[in-house]
């Protein structure tokens, strides 16, 4: 099956600034896949190149199969929600009526709903909104527009707790009555990490990581207690961090840890403490790419 | 309400799993959907799904078509067993490791186990 | 083609922003030089045939110019997040500036009717009629708005992609290119003592002349608008 995404040798230069180097990675058709990474990591780049506002300086991008640039049998099945989206001198209806237009599989009933839900001022200018309610207009018009392909880069700037948790609530709910492939760019991904089934960390314009996100849950531990036994317990194992204060020492071990692991843990009197997935990404990002994907590749 | 450091789906095979052993889900009786688990726990419907597979590959769980997935027949007493088998395992060789390394003898072991027993009013012999 | 549709519907879809911009500032030039032409005697000779020319109608051709500026680099944006093309953008914009120039030519030449019918409005005035270039029968009052609403909004659109792609230091240059191409144009003259053939030219053409002129010129405007779109980005 083509995959609905599709990206080889993506690179994007600004005045020498290399934005983007040589990202490549696929988006299965049906999934929700977080685009994860720090600010300025290249997430809002390689996103409007993917949905053609924005040209590679070097390297293809492939959408349904086919160049996203100009080519309107491609766009017209994806939706990008941005976080600095630039409206025209529209009150909030204007925008939700116009959008209506645009996306074939729209649906008025859900924007209706989720205007309703966000207490989204129909007649107020957009320019006039505050900045969680242009987020929330933002996600009102990606999840309604029922994309085929459907992208939210950091959809949620300004909002609150609440709002966050609804946008979660709202997009799973209709995710499930209409499956449709789903990347959402975050920042907070201990929030949003039960939602994704697949992740790509992206660094410094890198991918640092692309895995099922359960895949990564459990994959990295962390090994505590005396340095004698952790060392015995890790030793030919691949590690991340070594920690050590007097006689205890504390190391991140890569790798799933079967039952007879635990026994001998227990026998060594080391606690271990599985990483959730933001400690893993996080540890990802900050580690050299290429050593790693084959490592917790499983 | 999930572990955040172990793969989510294990943990929806294991909750289900529980509901079943304690009976909370009878057999013959109707398990929630991928849907209705995922807008539960606010995970990926494909997650919840993999979940449910892994107790239908284990034939604790049967598909009947168009309406859902069911437990099985005989569910409850195969996981019983199962986990009596695996409880050795699973709760006395911690214990036993822990006492050694305090210093607690066999003996003074059962007999903190009987007073455990007792105060909870359970398992008496 | 129906995605460009949808951008010409897109731009108006506030109903009546573009209208009441337009008319707003129409109107209120309109009234201004109205009290101006009643506080100033007809002077001798007097009369509408004799005339007392406002001008101020240009006042809506510049505001043509800004919408179209605006068309572009306030909308674009949105317009290419809502999965347009930039060549259904542009050809979707470029429709909207050729049927709203249709309507408002019409507009214009109803009120010239008015005008002439009025012997200037009561005071005199001349204010849409424009000597040489507004003054011959309906229907080519009707042509030649059109065509020069058209040319200001298309040239418009060219600032608002200019800006989007290069931002004011490119606004700048592009006006800096254009006075430097008249430029060279005078100096070529100059230099092959062409300019009493030039004014012949001009002042043999007629105002139909002149509106396949300016014609010609829109067409060259929307070619060159065209070519820088399809690079923009948002």
């Amino acid at each position: 099956m083509t995959p609905v995404v599709s990206t080889t040798g993506l690179t994007r230069r600004y005045r020498g600034q290399l934005a983007l180097d040589r990202v490549s990675f696929d988006v299965e058709d049906g999934s929700i896949t977080g685009l994860l990474g720090s600010n300025g990591a290249g997430k809002t780049t390689l996103l409007r190149i993917i949905a053609g506002q924005e040209f590679p300086s070097a390297g293809q991008v492939r959408v349904f199969g086919a160049s996203p640039a100009e080519n309107e049998q491609v766009l017209r099945r994806m939706a990008l929600v941005r976080e600095d989206q630039t409206y025209p001198d529209f009150r909030v209806r204007h925008a939700v009526r116009a959008a209506s237009w645009f996306y074939p599989n729209w649906s008025g009933e859900l924007a209706g709903a989720l205007l309703a839900d966000f207490g989204l001022p129909l007649g107020r200018r957009i320019s006039k909104l505050s900045r969680g309610m242009r987020s929330a207009l933002g996600i009102v018009i990606g999840l309604a527009a029922r994309a085929e392909l459907t992208m939210f880069d950091e959809p949620y700037a300004g909002l609150d707790a609440v709002a966050r948790q609804m946008f979660y609530d709202r997009l799973l709910a209709d995710y499930a009555e209409h499956p449709r492939t789903v990347l959402l760019s975050t920042h907070l991904i201990d929030e949003a990490a039960g939602l994704l089934e697949r992740v790509v960390v992206i660094d410094r314009g890198r991918v640092a990581l692309e895995a099922a996100a359960d895949d990564l849950r459990g994959s990295v531990t962390s090994v505590s207690g005396p340095a004698m036994a952790v060392k015995e317990f890790t030793a030919g194992r691949p590690v991340w961090e070594r920690r050590q204060l007097a006689s205890q020492e504390s190391v991140m071990m890569v790798g799933v840890l079967d039952d007879a692991d635990h026994a001998r843990a227990r026998a060594l009197h080391l606690s271990l403490e599985p990483l959730t997935l933001q400690q893993v990404v996080v540890h990802a990002a900050g580690t050299t790419a290429a050593g790693l994907e084959e490592r917790t590749s499983v | 309400m999930l572990d955040a450091g172990t793969p989510l789906f294990a943990q929806i095979a294991e909750r289900l799993a529980d509901e079943i052993a304690d009976g909370a889900l009878a057999e013959g009786e109707r398990v929630p959907s991928s849907n209705e688990l995922a807008a539960f726990y606010r995970i990926n419907p494909a997650t919840a799904a993999k979940g449910i597979g892994i107790l239908t590959d284990d034939g604790l769980l049967e598909k009947r078509r168009g309406i859902g997935m069911f437990v099985a027949p005989g569910a409850r007493q195969r996981l019983l067993g199962e986990r009596r088998r695996r409880f050795a395992e699973r709760y006395i060789e911690p214990l036993v490791a822990e006492a050694t390394r305090l210093g607690i003898g066999t003996g003074e072991l059962i007999t903190l186990i009987h007073e455990s027993s007792h105060a909870q009013g359970g398992v008496t012999t | 083609m129906s995605t460009s549709v949808n951008v010409a519907r897109y731009h108006v879809v506030d109903r009546g922003g573009v209208a009441a911009t337009s008319w707003g500032v129409l109107t209120f030039t309109f009234a201004v030089n109205l009290v101006i032409f009643s506080l100033i005697p007809v002077g001798n000779g007097g009369g509408y045939a004799h005339g007392r020319y406002s001008g101020a109608l240009a006042s809506l051709y510049i505001m043509f110019c800004v919408i179209g500026a605006i068309a572009i680099f306030r909308s674009l944006p949105f317009g290419l997040t809502l999965g347009a093309s930039r060549r259904s953008y542009y050809t979707g914009t470029a429709f909207l500036a050729v049927t709203l120039s249709a309507v408002y030519g019409l507009a214009l030449t109803a009120m010239q009717a008015i005008e002439r019918a009025t012997g200037g409005w009561g005071v005199a005035m001349h204010f849409f009629v424009v000597p040489y270039i507004l003054a011959g029968p309906w229907y080519l009052t009707w042509l030649t708005s059109f065509v020069g609403l058209t040319m200001l909004f298309v040239y418009g659109m060219w600032y608002g992609i200019v800006y989007r792609r290069w931002n004011l230091a490119g606004v700048l240059t592009f006006c800096a290119a254009q006075v430097t191409v008249l430029l060279a144009g005078a100096l070529v003259i100059t230099w092959t003592h062409a300019w009493p053939a030039v004014g012949r030219f001009f002042t043999g053409l007629s105002a139909a002349g002149l509106t396949g002129l300016l014609a010609a010129l829109t067409a060259a405007l929307l070619a060159g608008g065209y070519s820088t779109v399809r690079r923009a980005t948002v």
